[in-house]
């Protein structure tokens, strides 16, 4: 790993900053440069994974990534007119529930990897994930749900997306406290999880999958 | 005179000084379930406090018979615009919903950023954002009526609903007061992203903020203690010192240790100091920060902290924790909801294993039971403490050793806070540097407030 992803794998976001800048000014391709980010990103998840590192220190090298591309999206710009994306995903915390912050944290880790997001907001009704699905075709369908009570909504969002014979379009993983406990055939996912990094790591396989 | 039995509120008080009973005392935290069992609405719930005792009797019949009730401090917070600890509806933008089955969790609130700047909060006080009709549209939709109604009536008549039933039904409280650990406060006024940049970035106002917010969240909730009956109504004496994130898997053990750590350790000390008891709620797997917790009875006297965990390895709980504090949880909310009876079973017999030895073992839920647990799972639960968790050395128990002289000794170590400190915590809390400004001229600070607040904030303006 190189200076930029040494010092994003320790949150040290000034650090981040000169190494991306110094990097504009050496004429270092944009994307090199937002790869080796990623890189940084990267070790930061397998600190999260041995339990190095928090939720909040996964969320802040999302910030720091965000951060740097930020001032590399001109020079793609620049250069490449627009940035490849991996492929995209749509997301939004079920109907009747409102938390936020995990489904935030998964969106962000998954742009911070390339993905093109569609960000449906918390208290989605089955019926937008259906409409979202046809707009934007996307591989992966990500619902957020916190309570017990929200293990009905995902239930029913499924069914609402069997009902409009989108099911085999697309996988579908669910993520957030109780609901990540209960078992992934119960729910009729593709994955049940409780565990941010463990989602974006399923997702990425599952993309890796689709293109080999 | 020997007894074989111990009343609800001995044994639970065994658990606290760490002693065996003649079993271990079962109380899951009931809270929504409570009213939805015992066929209530969830309106009623929180306007009508005789309603919820009724419907509490009436779910323990359903559910069991646990230890102790939760006194559902959260609705009596609710209301109160000035009583508040973290989750009132003025500061957060809060969703309850009125009747069974809520269309959403409950009670629900969004994420935003309340708090834009620490060093103006912390010198003009909370007001400014209660007072901001931008922040807080809510100050404004009750008639001066209604606000003194709930602020003053209303948890007087709660207070005595609670007596009641304590009274009829020989069932101690989990609490008679509440308060928010200070980390988790500036965390609902900051949402948990600005949060993580603000730590790494003005970590000192984090600090600081933190220390702000400490004392008026504590005399807070002495006072509430005190209106719900400390030392005369058992339970109400306990103190629920609660939050949902200030540990792993959300923040590292460093950010517990030097955020977290230091106003929770002087939110407890404030408590006990006084002669409360502190029961320290705290959501996560607190695994990591065992070898810290270790410390929070230091300086402290004995049988007056409990730790109630929701993931937490209750084991390694006991082995760090167990010659110290009282261990309160932590049968899994997933396995109230969708286990049988016989898993619900055979995980209470291997907590109790784990952590009945010696005492100071309270057997409860993960965080608080969900509204839609299965009542026999529920049931099951109860029964499993009767089942597993009669200790072997119990030899019955001197009649002495009753209700009523557990209470008195309490009621002689009470420090209640006085109207003058309330009055002070709270203006400090609600003007910052200048609360003494405000106490020292009323009734004219109403000018002072004019004076006070920024153009475009104030929320005389239309």
């Amino acid at each position: 790993m190189g200076k930029l992803s040494d010092a994003l794998a320790v949150l040290d976001k000034p650090a981040v900053l000169a190494a991306v800048q110094e990097g504009i000014e050496a004429g270092t391709d944009p994307l090199q440069l937002v790869e080796e980010a990623r890189l940084g990103l990267e070790a930061v998840g397998r600190e999260f994974d041995k339990g190095n590192y928090f939720l909040m220190e996964l969320l802040r090298a999302a910030q720091i990534f965000k951060d740097a591309v930020a001032l590399l999206t001109p020079k793609i710009k620049e250069r490449y007119g627009s940035a490849a994306s991996r492929g995209t995903v749509v997301i939004g915390t079920v109907a009747g529930d409102v938390h936020d912050l995990g489904k935030s944290i998964v969106r962000d880790l998954l742009q911070c990897n390339g993905f093109e997001v569609i960000d449906l907001g918390v208290d989605v009704p089955a019926a937008r994930f259906v409409e979202a699905i046809r707009q934007h075709k996307p591989k992966v369908v990500g619902m957020s749900a916190l309570l017990s009570a929200a293990v009905t909504q995902v239930g029913r969002t499924v069914e609402a997306i069997e009902e409009a014979g989108l099911r085999d379009e697309v996988k579908i993983i669910v993520g957030g406290g109780i609901v990540g406990e209960v078992k992934r055939h119960t729910l009729r996912v593709d994955h049940a999880t409780t565990n941010a990094n463990e989602g974006i790591s399923v997702i990425l396989d599952w993309f890796g999958r689709e293109q080999a | 005179m020997m007894r074989e039995e111990l009343s609800r509120y001995e044994r639970t008080e065994a658990a606290w000084r760490l002693q065996e009973a003649d079993r271990v005392p079962v109380a899951p935290l009931n809270c929504y379930i409570n009213a939805y069992r015992g066929g209530i609405s969830i309106r009623e719930m929180f306007r009508e406090p005789e309603k919820l005792i009724e419907a509490t009797i009436r779910a323990r019949d359903i559910l069991g018979y646990g230890d102790q009730e939760d006194p559902n401090i959260t609705t009596l917070d609710h209301l109160s615009f000035l009583g508040k600890s973290g989750w009132d509806r003025v500061t957060l933008h809060w969703r309850i919903w009125d009747e069974f089955p809520p269309a959403g969790n409950i009670p629900s609130f969004y994420e935003r950023v309340m708090m834009e700047d620490y060093d103006d909060v912390m010198t003009r006080g909370f007001a400014t954002l209660l007072f901001n009709r931008q922040i807080s549209p809510d100050v404004f939709a009750r008639s001066v009526d209604e606000f003194l109604y709930d602020e003053f009536e209303f948890p007087r008549r709660y207070a005595a609903a609670w007596r009641r039933f304590v009274e009829e039904q020989g069932v101690p409280l989990v609490m008679g007061g509440r308060a928010t650990i200070p980390f988790e406060l500036v965390l609902y006024y900051r949402g948990f992203s600005q949060l993580a940049q603000d730590i790494a970035e003005q970590p000192e106002k984090v600090k600081a903020m933190c220390e702000f917010v400490l004392e008026h969240e504590i005399i807070n909730a002495l006072q509430q203690a005190t209106i719900m009956g400390a030392g005369e109504v058992p339970g109400a004496e306990r103190i629920f010192f609660q939050a949902g994130v200030v540990g792993p898997p959300y923040v590292s053990p460093r950010v517990f240790e030097e955020f977290v750590w230091p106003t929770l350790k002087k939110g407890v000390d404030m408590i006990v100091s006084r002669g409360y008891k502190a029961h320290v709620h705290m959501d996560g797997d607190l695994t990591p920060v065992l070898p810290i917790l270790k410390h929070i009875t230091d300086g402290l006297p004995p049988g007056k902290v409990l730790l109630d965990f929701e993931k937490t390895d209750m084991k390694a709980a006991k082995q760090v924790l167990g010659d110290r504090v009282c261990l309160h949880g932590n049968v899994p909310a997933v396995l109230l909801c969708y286990g049988t009876p016989a898993e619900v079973d055979e995980h209470c017999r291997k907590l109790i294993a784990d952590c009945a030895e010696g005492g100071g073992f309270i057997l409860s839920t993960e965080c608080e039971t969900p509204w839609d647990a299965r009542p026999e799972n529920l049931r099951a639960m109860v029964a499993s403490a009767q089942k597993y968790g009669r200790h072997a050395s119990w030899r019955g128990t001197d009649m002495r050793e009753g209700v009523q002289r557990i209470l008195e000794e309490t009621r002689r170590g009470l420090r209640p806070p006085t109207e003058e400190e309330v009055s002070r915590a709270r203006a400090r809390w609600l003007f910052g540097k200048n609360a003494e400004k405000m106490i020292k001229y009323a009734p004219w600070s109403f000018v002072l407030t004019k004076l006070m607040w920024k153009k475009g904030e104030e929320p005389w303006a239309s």
